[in-house]
């Protein structure tokens, strides 16, 4: 898994790990079960505060995407965990409102709207 | 035991500077940074928990010691890293293995000498023909040596170059890495800080200004900016800290005070800005 | 290993640069007690060269800013001035010790003889001179430092002139004390090693306030 930090985003530190790892999460590049890197190890690479990675990893766990075993490190919760779930149906939300948006600017209908749709899921179906 | 190092209402006057009831605690697995500008009483501090000045008041425990009734003890577990090296200049890195390490009982002679490789130094040098990143390694180098538990550094990057100052920053990180292991670290360089500090602890004219975790610290306050004309008197009573020049102002404010502020631009502070904006010094910035 | 034994090794390796200077003032002394044909003239100046060192040690940290190297080691304070002590009584024994050996060697070859008495009375005074010295001179160092106290290396040469004065002034063969001590050996040697013996309590008592009063 990439994680990289950026020192001019204005995004706070833990908050870039928390996005990456989320991202890699819901593309699937991180599995189910998998560890995430070793908190200290990882600041250590980083070269950033401990407590950085804590808190990002703390609320990646609240969020639902990560579970700490005590002593063993933090682990992948699965895709199908609720929480993730809502995360992505969210994320479809989001992508489709914007792709109205869109739509309404071209003056698409809702009927053509559809029909784009169903090419689109047709497409993927199909490789 | 969790934490290494606690400091508890520590007071010590000299003539013209008095070190307040300062108190701080370390955690095991962590570090912390000491900041404050020149004079606020950051290598009093040391001195005082090294017990190398004599405190009129409060309680240092070092790893868990006391630091004066247990102080054989206490310093078994420390090392220290000054600004300049502290062996006698005549010595080659040899000799001081040999000076040095009859003091402590765990002294690993293999991991010295991988030491030694690890950062170059070269065992058959003397001490003064060692540059001054060098030196300080030296210092680390024994520090491992004897496993030391908590690392004391009094501003060890004054006088590094930017290459040096991020060799001591990895050193740091990975000395932490295992968690049983801490580094108190006092510097005015803040920039060596911002990332890799996990704790603050602020000294200023010998008051504790603030001792917690670094994102608690910087995330209290926040920089402003405006014009001169957007500066209301309301407004202005608000500011810790602010610099005015002819086209505007930037000014330091509590970050509970940000709703008042929100027509401005608002930027995170830096532990700069923090320590540059709460020093009298700072009205005159300019 | 014992904390005063290590603190002495230290100090010892402080001065191991400066060792072969001090080894080679050893044997200007010898030269003095072949022109005096006397061993009681080597042996006094041999131990008041000795005591010219002690200041070594001082100024070596001073100069390499080792008191914060002092302050962080596992050690207590009282331990480090033990250290010094042991460092400079195991000094002043080594120049004794040669001095000992090589001065009646070369009076020998010179065609000296040295009478029992004249070792006795060598060995007494080298040990009281020096401790007399050094007795002085470090709480001295403690008090003003090595720089500050340098006037402290010259105790010596004060402490060798003023017997010397008065060495000239007293009518040695006439006095009864002197007569008292070289009639019995033995009684004069046990004196002169408890006064000696008393005179390091007091400074080595003195020098520990010093230094526990003292801040680095």
């Amino acid at each position: 898994m990439k994680l990289i930090i950026s020192n001019v985003s204005g995004m706070p530190i833990y908050e870039q790990i928390k996005q990456q790892v989320k991202s890699a999460i819901l593309s699937g590049e991180l599995q189910e079960e998998e560890a995430l890197p070793s908190l200290r190890t990882l600041a250590k690479d980083l070269k950033i505060s401990v407590l950085t990675v804590t808190r990002a990893y703390t609320e990646l766990e609240q969020e639902g995407f990560v579970k700490n075993v005590q002593g063993r490190g933090c682990f992948v919760m699965g895709r199908g965990s609720e929480l993730i779930r809502e995360q992505l149906i969210c994320k479809v939300e989001n992508s489709l409102s914007e792709a109205i948006d869109a739509a309404q600017m071209a003056d698409l209908s809702s009927q053509e709207l559809h029909h784009l749709l169903d090419i689109l899921l047709e497409d993927k179906k199909n490789g | 035991m969790d934490n290494f190092l606690e400091v508890s209402n520590l007071s010590k006057s000299f003539s013209g500077f008095w070190l307040q009831n300062i108190s701080f605690s370390l955690p095991k697995g962590y570090i912390m940074g000491l900041i404050g500008p020149n004079g606020s009483g950051k290598t009093t501090t040391i001195k005082l928990i090294l017990n190398m000045l004599k405190r009129d008041n409060g309680e240092v425990k070092v790893v868990g010691f006391d630091n004066i009734t247990d102080e054989k003890a206490a310093k078994a577990n420390v090392g220290a890293v000054f600004d300049t090296n502290y062996f006698c200049d005549e010595w080659t890195v040899t000799q001081v293995e040999a000076a040095v390490s009859v003091f402590y009982k765990n002294w690993d002679k293999n991991k010295f000498s991988e030491l030694l490789k690890r950062f170059h130094i070269a065992p058959t040098k003397k001490v003064k023909e060692l540059s001054k990143g060098m030196q300080m390694k030296l210092m680390i180098a024994c520090a491992f040596s004897y496993d030391a538990k908590l690392l004391i550094l009094d501003e060890p990057t004054s006088g590094l170059d930017p290459v040096s100052r991020d060799e001591l920053l990895k050193i740091l990180s990975e000395y932490i890495e295992d968690g049983e292991h801490s580094v108190l670290f006092s510097t005015h360089i803040t920039g060596d800080l911002e990332r890799t500090a996990d704790y603050i602890t602020y000294i200023n004219y010998g008051k504790l200004f603030f001792s917690g975790s670094k994102d608690e610290f910087t995330d209290m306050f926040r920089i402003v900016k405006g014009g001169r004309n957007e500066l209301t008197f309301n407004l202005s009573e608000k500011l810790i800290g602010v610099r005015n020049f002819s086209t505007g102002f930037e000014a330091l404010i509590r970050a509970d005070d940000l709703k008042q502020f929100s027509h401005l631009d608002v930027e995170p502070a830096t532990i700069d800005d923090i320590v540059v904006f709460t020093n009298q010094e700072g009205e005159h910035y300019e | 290993m014992n904390d005063t034994l290590k603190a002495a090794k230290l100090d010892f390796a402080l001065i191991k640069p400066y060792m072969k200077n001090i080894c080679f003032t050893m044997v200007i002394p010898v030269v003095f007690a072949a022109i005096n044909r006397s061993l009681m003239t080597g042996v006094s100046f041999a131990m008041c060269f000795i005591a010219m060192t002690t200041g070594y040690t001082f100024s070596v940290s001073e100069k390499s800013g080792m008191d914060r190297l002092y302050g962080i080691l596992p050690i207590s304070k009282k331990h480090l001035v033990f250290g010094r002590y042991l460092y400079t009584c195991l000094m002043g024994f080594l120049a004794f010790l040669f001095s000992m050996i090589t001065h009646p060697l070369v009076l020998r070859v010179l065609g000296e003889t040295i009478h029992p008495v004249d070792i006795c009375f060598a060995i007494v005074l080298g040990i009281l001179m020096f401790t007399l010295y050094t007795v002085f001179q470090l709480p001295g160092y403690y008090k003003l430092g090595a720089i500050n106290g340098r006037i402290f290396m010259y105790i010596p040469v004060a402490g060798f002139l003023a017997i010397l004065l008065l060495a000239s002034k007293l009518n040695l063969t006439n006095n009864p004390i002197f007569s008292a001590l070289t009639g019995n050996p033995m009684i004069s040697i046990i004196a002169v090693l408890l006064v000696c013996i008393i005179a390091y309590l007091l400074s080595i008592i003195m020098s520990i306030k010093i230094v526990q009063r003292k801040e680095m």
